[in-house]
């Protein structure tokens, strides 16, 4: 009688959890063709054409006819998409618009931007690290002290995170630490090339600012989900039987609050991949978003799409990664349906 | 606003260059030989900075400056460069056949000495004799010929300066002597060789990878969009510095950003200070401001072949509604002095005869009135790409509502403003920015006949051949009257109304000195061999 039961929940119960990680993959992987389509067609139909809006003031027509043929232009879009697409895939990035548009005939785009990749990787990471068990421990402590000033103090500082875009917060910052106490500096110069973990002061105020904008969202959702399963019928019995507020709380309440966090929190670190871009061009910090500031202000269209379209495959693993922690925290996405 | 200059005659190349590439481009020139006094208006140029002591300079150190970066757009090729960053890294590395100095007059650079024959159609050049590149080479003629070829390529942003040269003829007279013959008269080619983009490079450089000039500072690293790094050429031949062991070349687009790096010590000098920032800092005096007056003018366009602006009596009523002082004190923090309706303050043969041009409201609408447009009506297109348009678009709108003009502004997109293929040309009345190098580079890029630029949509056969008379003049007074009746034709009827020539401000920490304000460019027009830190 039991046998056949314990036989069959396996069987059933693993090809569960790959039929919902394969959705979730196809999911990502169609947001990313739609993505990808956006991100294409968004420079396609900049005014004039992209060879035009890439030489700018120096668009006449013997010019935008020559980048128009070095950049392909003159070959059907779904080509040229489909092209982009595959070497996407296979790790090409394709030329630099702006240096084909200077007389160069090779200007492959990766060496352009793989070190500011790293270390976008690296502040966004630390920023991360950080979020998680701030966001975490924060959210469960004002969620236990409801009512109390140590959850109105936690909940309006959050509140006030919220509410306060990262380019005012690093002003705030760098006002407080810079111009007022003079202990850390307001610019974050990392030379090309250099480690910016070797320059631990310069990254202070930067993981400082994104850490603010998206602890707020995360502390709250953790104080909600930890609140609402604190008034549960199980974590009431479990005090009933007189367990201690502590073992409640880990053993019992947390880990059935986690799984709408962790969600939450995937949300807040999509978040920190785009507050990275403000925060790095308030700092002056070599990363991807200072890269693709530049890219913008000097029209260079390819460069721009290829950074677009690394920030959505970063977006798209990030849920990916969330989903499958999800699955391990909540056994019922484990039993068969 | 590109600038390639449409070569006057012949030739049907095609292809332009960035006019912001050489916007102050050929400034400065006189004379052929000897270099004639210029008529500078700036001989009194604002040292707004306290700029150090008098003390002797002091050896050592790494001088570190930011600019605005531009990502992957940024060079080290002369002929390439083209905003502040990289003019700051040429002009470490490279030479001019022709220095420009603060004033806007002229000295010998690598050149010498410049002599024309008598149709000023050829000119033998003899170069500084013991000047060695970076890697030992002295530099000789054929340095300077492959410089001219390169200059006259295809994405070449100094096109406008050699397009009248012909590249077929130029020829290696002895190693410090060549021969340039022209296409046209111009008894002032020297003064196409003082702009960063005909900087001199060695014969057969292409790449630009490691660098190899004559200039103050030898090539160390280059990272796009990041930093450069160069060090102390010990060799130099100009008299003084370096006195910087290393100079350190940062990109820092955020303005803030910028100027934080320099108020905690991170960078010792920063170019382009906003016009707030330079207001703040002058009051708290913790940055030393560097302003200077320089002829980079701005301005409000008609079209003259287009109703109303094709009537005269218009296009004089719109430029006596202007009230000059005020639009500077608003529109740009009063870092500007008065413009003229004139291109070209401070530069030679520039007219200072003629009488400066203040607001006349009365006389703007008896001059409306006759010509039949009281309570005219027009649009003026106005774009956030230069500080200070859209600021003095709407000041203007406001001063013009007194004549009984309305002006409505329409918003244009700031990539599509000076774009050629989109709006620009295309805009009856509108703003522009020149920083002219020269008289004969702005009125042959905006105003000949056949000029690439027309934004006034100027077209006089009379008033082109009096210009190449100008230009072919090799009497100096002579040609001085013949760019006076220019000018004089231009400031009475032409379509430009320019209310400033706008200073430059930027910004140097306390230690640093030597950097004197300069009207032939930003932060003391690059001049980093004279930089050196206070102990």
């Amino acid at each position: 009688m039991i046998a056949p039961a314990e036989l069959r929940l396996p069987r059933r119960g693993v090809p569960h959890v790959l039929t919902f990680l394969g959705g979730r993959l196809l999911g990502g992987v169609a947001a990313l063709l739609a993505a990808s389509v956006l991100i294409f067609a968004g420079v396609e139909v900049l005014p004039g054409s992209p060879a035009s809006a890439v030489l700018g003031r120096n668009a006449s027509p013997a010019a935008v006819r020559i980048l128009t043929h070095r950049m392909r232009l003159d070959r059907p879009a779904y080509v040229r998409y489909s092209d982009w697409l595959a070497g996407f895939v296979h790790g090409s990035l394709g030329d630099s618009a702006v240096a084909l548009a200077q007389g160069t005939t090779h200007a492959p785009i990766w060496p352009l931007i793989s070190g500011s990749l790293k270390n976008s990787a690296i502040l966004a990471a630390i920023a991360a690290l950080l979020m998680i068990p701030f966001s975490l421990g924060l959210g469960a402590l004002a969620a236990v002290r409801a009512g109390r000033p140590t959850d109105h103090l936690i909940s309006l500082g959050s509140l006030a995170g919220v509410s306060v875009p990262e380019f005012v917060i690093g002003s705030l910052l760098v006002a407080l630490f810079f111009v007022g106490l003079h202990l850390l500096p307001p610019v974050a110069i990392v030379p090309p090339g250099a480690d910016p973990l070797s320059h631990p002061k310069q990254l202070v105020l930067p993981v400082l600012t994104l850490l603010f904008a998206s602890l707020a969202g995360g502390i709250r959702m953790v104080r909600a989900g930890t609140f609402e399963v604190l008034q549960m019928e199980y974590v009431q019995a479990a005090r009933l039987n007189g367990l201690s507020e502590r073992r409640v709380l880990l053993r019992y309440a947390l880990r059935n609050a986690l799984a709408p966090s962790v969600q939450v929190l995937a949300q807040n670190l999509q978040y920190l991949v785009g507050g990275v871009i403000v925060v790095e061009a308030v700092f002056a910090y070599p990363g991807i978003g200072s890269q693709l500031v530049n890219a913008v202000q000097v029209r260079d269209v390819t460069v721009v799409q290829s950074v677009a379209m690394l920030i959505a495959v970063v977006y798209v693993l990030i849920n990916l990664f969330a989903d499958l922690i999800v699955i391990l925290l909540v056994p019922k996405l484990r039993e068969p349906a | 606003m590109t600038d390639r200059q449409q070569p006057p005659f012949e030739d049907d190349r095609d292809e332009r260059i960035s006019r912001a590439r050489f916007l102050k481009g050929a400034a400065g020139a006189a004379g052929g030989l000897g270099l004639v006094p210029l008529l500078s208006g700036f001989g009194d140029t604002a040292f707004a900075a306290t700029t150090g002591s008098s003390a002797s300079p002091r050896r050592g150190g790494t001088l570190r400056v930011g600019y605005v970066g531009g990502g992957t757009a940024e060079t080290i090729s002369p002929t390439l460069a083209v905003t502040p960053i990289d003019e700051g890294r040429v002009q470490s590395i490279f030479d001019p056949l022709v220095l420009l100095n603060a004033d806007l007059s002229r000295s010998p650079g690598l050149a010498l000495e410049w002599n024309p024959n008598k149709s000023a159609t050829e000119y033998e050049v003899k170069l500084r004799p013991g000047v060695t590149f970076h890697n030992g080479k002295p530099l000789d003629a054929a340095d300077v010929i492959y410089s001219i070829r390169m200059m006259a390529k295809p994405t070449s942003a100094a096109l406008p300066f050699v397009s009248g040269i012909n590249l077929h003829e130029l020829k290696v007279v002895n190693k410090t002597t060549l021969r340039i013959p022209l296409k046209f008269p111009d008894a002032d080619l020297a003064a196409n060789f003082v702009y960063y983009n005909t900087w001199i490079v060695q014969n057969g450089e292409t790449n630009f990878a490691h660098p190899v000039g004559t200039g103050p500072f030898k090539f160390g690293s280059f990272t796009p969009g990041q930093q450069s790094i160069f060090t102390r050429n010990h060799n130099y031949w100009g008299h003084g510095g370096p006195y910087v062991d290393a100079l350190k070349i940062v990109s820092i687009s955020d303005p803030t950003a910028r100027l934080n790096a320099l108020l905690s010590g991170q960078i010792d000098a920063m170019a382009q200070l906003s016009y707030a920032q330079a207001k703040a800092h002058q009051a708290t005096g913790d940055v030393n401001v560097l302003v200077a007056h320089a002829p980079q003018v701005l301005m409000f366009y008609m079209d003259t072949t287009k109703p109303p602006f094709n009537d005269n009596r218009v296009r004089l009523a719109m430029k006596l509604i202007a009230d000059r002082p005020a639009l500077i004190q608003d529109a740009i923090s009063g870092f500007g002095t008065v413009g003229n309706d004139i291109v070209g303050k401070g530069l030679a043969f520039y007219d200072n005869s003629i009488p400066q041009r203040t607001q006349d409201i009365a006389k703007a609408k008896s001059l409306l009135k006759a010509a039949g447009k009281e309570g005219l009506k027009v649009v003026l297109q106005t774009s956030d790409v230069i500080p200070g348009f859209v600021e003095s678009a709407t000041l203007l709108a406001q001063q013009a509502a007194a004549a009984g003009v309305t002006i409505k502004l329409q918003q244009v997109p700031a990539s599509s403003y000076f774009n050629p293929s989109l709006q620009y040309l295309k805009m009856p009345f509108a703003e522009t920015q020149w920083p002219p190098s020269s008289l004969k580079f702005f009125y042959l890029q905006a105003l000949a006949s056949n000029a690439p630029y027309n934004e006034t949509h100027w077209h006089s056969s009379s008033f082109n051949s009096l210009l190449f008379k100008a230009i072919g003049e090799l009497n100096h007074a002579k040609a001085q009257s013949y760019w006076n009746q220019v000018q004089q034709i231009q400031w009475q009827q032409g379509g430009y109304l320019s209310w400033t020539n706008a200073d430059f401000v930027d910004a140097l920490a306390k230690k640093v000195n030597g950097l004197k304000p300069s009207a032939a460019g930003i932060l003391g027009n690059h001049r980093f061999q004279d930089a050196w830190l206070a102990a």
